[in-house]
């Protein structure tokens, strides 16, 4: 087991530096100028001397590989330099307003669970009879409702019309509702279509088969023996929800005016904020990484399957 | 039993979720909203340091009135020396930063020095290349010489940013705030007070303010950066007010969203005068539009009432000239280019363009007649603008090929020249017309690259050096008389629409103004009706 865990965190840094160099590449491979971004955020008339002289201050006049491993030295020792905006260091700003995003997406993790494992159950206790309709239709509409389109809809309903919950900003959990109904939407439909189709699968199996011949009552049946295998793959698609909670941060932080860094990435895409979009996407790299890799270590606890093939290798 | 108890968990559940009240302003605080943080409140910077909020704190030598007038401010006179060079300001007395600084000549000096020491970033700004120095003549009197007579020195000086006043004490070691400062503390009536990057920003009445004090003790701004959010924040109480520009960028409402809460009637709406002005710039160096006929035809061909009445739903207003008359020097006595699709075609065939069986457009000596129209590719606006042009541009047998490109591209294409006609919009008081007329002299501009196929262009360039160093009145009006009618009978800008400024609020809230100056939020005029 701990030498599965090393191998691992081990194959984290090629994936890391691949992720840095792609990010690094795609960034100038676009067709803007940080040097011409730099100066329009700075307020400096573009003339060909002052886009020199910023390409010199932002070592943008070196080969591509010198200024990779400029950016690459320097990030190693966690300086990811300073927005073009703010001309504050990228790292600090970034990680002020993290804590807000990760706050969003923990509580709409949370909730997909809630709802989605439940729903998942009853769906597939009450397989082809209304209650499974109507699941599903439920599951439909959440996989094809744009987030956006949905959140406002929310708003105008609880906000607008009732008046029960505020529309936007942090504060109690009264303000957390609304964005983390909208965050967990799709996580949810997805998550019950997948728990539905694996009870399905495991009730149809002959362990379970031979259980019922043990006499093994029905509740344990299905609430330790069905539920425990059809967990296995929920517990890997927790790790693609989170990815999806964060990406849909972006959006739902605009909406509800969150405070956190989908908001702050989404500003720097429109000024083109070159060191911020470099430290975001690599941030949340590592984000997406750590938590599949704890994903994976949790697997191989529940599945011995994977533990034992992982260690005969 | 275990209902009761499930009841009784639920009720406080319910209780404790929606304890905080929704709306939780206070009477004297007023609640308005931002689409982004408003920065260090720096007031020599920009960006993210937002100018509404700069105007809040800092206050500047020289005023630019309702009435387009320069009126006093932490200058109570001045006078100007017969060769327009010398400029010695009386600065008003007892006046006091608000962490109880005095404001004297040591305290305006302090900010010129650092102001000009970062000449570079204000480079867009004529006065900087004019400014020679400050001396202090006693506690209360400035000098301020300058390198020639420059007529519209205190026009500059009365901007937003960057000649605007910090304490002394809050400027950083070395005195280059350029690099950041302590504290955004200024002489103007009101004061940060609290900020949480992201979330609000609160601003509270400076009690030593010099004037008439602010009637609201507090100002609320929370970042909202989605128009439709701000709306709905209106809608719910959760904001008071939303007052600044439409369409995108720094645009606070939509048009649509506008329409919507004027129909309503629910808020107080309006909409303000003439602002600046929604222009593109016409290549007259390059391709198709090098040809005058092909401008003057564009001017023929487009009807800007219906986009006006289509696009702009009626809030913006029709523009015929590069600036609204009412601006000084302005008002150059031209004839308006109108919808005259006829002409505009025979201003072709007369040039050469012909129509032929093969194609729908246009072509002369085997060249079709297209001109591109670049935009940023991210801003609805121009994108249906350009669409609505492309249209009306077909029907005299002209193809406007559309390109959308992202924000640095369409820089670069204007420090290029790389373009048939680029959006171009004018930037409003104060700089109409003279700051405007000096960035036309600025390669980097699409003014400069617009004009640079112009036979007259060196000519023009020296009239506009010129007309900023004018000491005489009517030398200069004619001066300017002859530089818009030049730029006006060139065809170089298509001219659609004056801009104009959208205020929507609680009909209980009172003295909402607008200002001359785009940006500038009167929260010190504000009241809730008695």
């Amino acid at each position: 087991m701990i030498r599965f865990i090393i191998r691992r965190i081990l194959l984290l840094i090629p994936i890391l530096l691949c992720v840095s160099i792609f990010v690094f590449l795609i960034l100038r491979m676009a067709k803007g100028d940080p040097a011409m971004a730099y100066l329009r955020l700075s307020n400096i008339p573009p003339t060909e001397q002052a886009l020199m002289e910023a390409r010199i201050d932002l070592g943008l006049d070196k080969p591509i590989i010198a200024q990779y491993a400029d950016w690459m030295g320097r990030a190693l020792r966690l300086d990811f330099g300073r927005s073009y905006v703010t001309g504050k260091p990228v790292l600090q700003e970034v990680l002020y307003y993290f804590p807000a995003t990760l706050r969003l997406a923990g509580a709409g993790l949370l909730f997909t669970m809630l709802i989605s494992i439940p729903l998942g159950v009853y769906a597939a206790l009450r397989k082809d009879r209304a209650g499974d309709h109507l699941t599903r239709l439920f599951a439909f509409f959440g996989v094809s409702m744009p987030s956006f389109w949905f959140g406002f809809l929310l708003i105008y309903l609880f906000a607008v019309k009732l008046g029960w919950l505020p529309p936007m900003g942090q504060g109690g959990l009264a303000h957390m509702i609304m964005p983390v109904m909208t965050l967990s939407l799709m996580s949810i439909a997805i998550n019950v279509r997948f728990l539905r189709a694996n009870l399905l699968e495991n009730i149809r199996s002959r362990s379970t088969l031979y259980a019922r011949a043990r006499g093994v009552s029905e509740r344990r049946i299905v609430w330790v023996h069905v539920m425990r295998n059809s967990m296995i793959p929920v517990v890997t698609a927790i790790g693609m929800h989170l990815g999806e909670m964060l990406g849909g941060a972006v959006f739902v932080e605009n909406i509800f005016s969150w405070p956190g860094v989908g908001r702050y990435a989404v500003q720097a895409v429109f000024n083109r904020d070159y060191p911020v979009l470099q430290c975001f996407i690599l941030m949340m790299t590592i984000v997406f990484v750590v938590c599949n890799l704890m994903i994976d270590i949790l697997y191989a606890f529940i599945d011995p399957r994977i533990r034992l093939a992982g260690e005969q290798r | 039993m275990k209902r009761l108890r499930f009841a009784l968990l639920a009720a406080a559940a319910a209780a404790l979720l929606f304890a905080a009240p929704l709306a939780a302003a206070e009477k004297d605080t007023l609640v308005f909203s931002w689409s982004s943080i408003l920065g260090d409140m720096n007031p020599h910077m920009y960006l993210p340091n937002q100018p509404f909020g700069q105007a809040m704190i800092f206050e500047p030598l020289v005023r630019y009135g309702d009435d387009g007038t320069i009126q006093p401010c932490l200058a109570e006179s001045w006078e100007i020396s017969d060769d327009g060079k010398t400029y010695v300001f009386r600065l008003r007395k007892g006046v006091l930063f608000s962490d109880g600084e005095p404001w004297n000549a040591n305290a305006a000096k302090k900010n010129f020095d650092a102001i000009m020491g970062n000449a570079k970033r204000h480079a867009w700004m004529g006065f900087t290349d004019q400014y020679e120095s400050t001396s202090i003549m006693d506690e209360h009197t400035l000098k301020l010489t300058l390198k020639n007579a420059y007529y519209p020195a205190l026009h500059d000086l009365s901007t937003i940013r960057p000649f605007r006043f910090l304490s002394p004490a809050a400027f950083p070691a070395d005195g280059d705030t350029s690099k950041g400062i302590i504290k955004g503390v200024g002489t103007g009536p009101w004061i940060r007070v609290e900020t949480k990057k992201g979330e609000y920003d609160l601003f509270a009445r400076n009690d030593l303010y010099w004037g008439k004090k602010p009637a609201f003790k507090q100002v609320l701004v929370k970042t909202i950066p989605e128009n439709e959010s701000r709306v709905i924040a209106l809608e719910t109480g959760d904001i008071d007010l939303i007052c600044g520009a439409s369409g995108q960028g720094a645009a606070q409402i939509s048009i649509e969203a506008f329409k919507r809460l004027e129909a309503s009637g629910r808020f107080t709406t309006a909409v303000s005068g003439p602002s600046a002005t929604r222009a593109v710039a016409i290549n007259s160096g390059r391709g198709a539009t090098a040809d005058i006929a092909v401008r003057k035809a564009i001017q023929h061909a487009v009807d800007k009432d219906l986009l006006i009445s289509a696009v702009f739903q009626n809030v913006e207003k029709r523009a015929d000239f590069l600036f609204d008359p009412r601006f000084p020097y302005c008002d150059a006595d031209l004839t308006p280019y109108m919808l005259d699709r006829a002409l505009a075609e025979k201003i072709l065939d007369d040039a050469g363009w012909k129509k032929s069986a093969e194609s729908e457009y246009r072509s002369k000596n085997g060249e079709e007649l297209v001109v591109e129209l670049c935009f940023i590719g991210n801003d609805p606006l121009a994108k249906t603008v350009a669409e609505v042009l492309q249209s009306d541009l077909r029907k005299i047998g002209m193809k406007l090929a559309l390109i959308g490109e992202e924000n640095d591209s369409i820089w670069k294409r204007q420090k290029d020249g790389e373009f048939g006609m680029v959006f171009n919009d004018t930037w409003g008081a104060p700089f109409e017309p003279h700051a405007m007329i000096a960035s036309m002299l600025l390669p980097s501009h699409a003014d400069y690259q617009a004009q640079s196929g112009l036979p007259m262009k060196t000519e023009l360039d020296d009239a506009i050096r010129s007309v900023l160093l004018t000491t005489d009145e009517e030398t200069r009006r004619g001066m300017y008389r002859d530089i818009l009618g030049t730029l006006h009978d060139q065809a170089v800008y298509l001219c659609l629409t004056y801009k104009t400024m959208l205020k929507v609020h609680s009909p209980k809230l009172d003295g909402v103004d607008f200002t001359p100056i785009v940006m500038v939020v009167p929260f010190e005029r504000m009241h809730w009706k008695e």
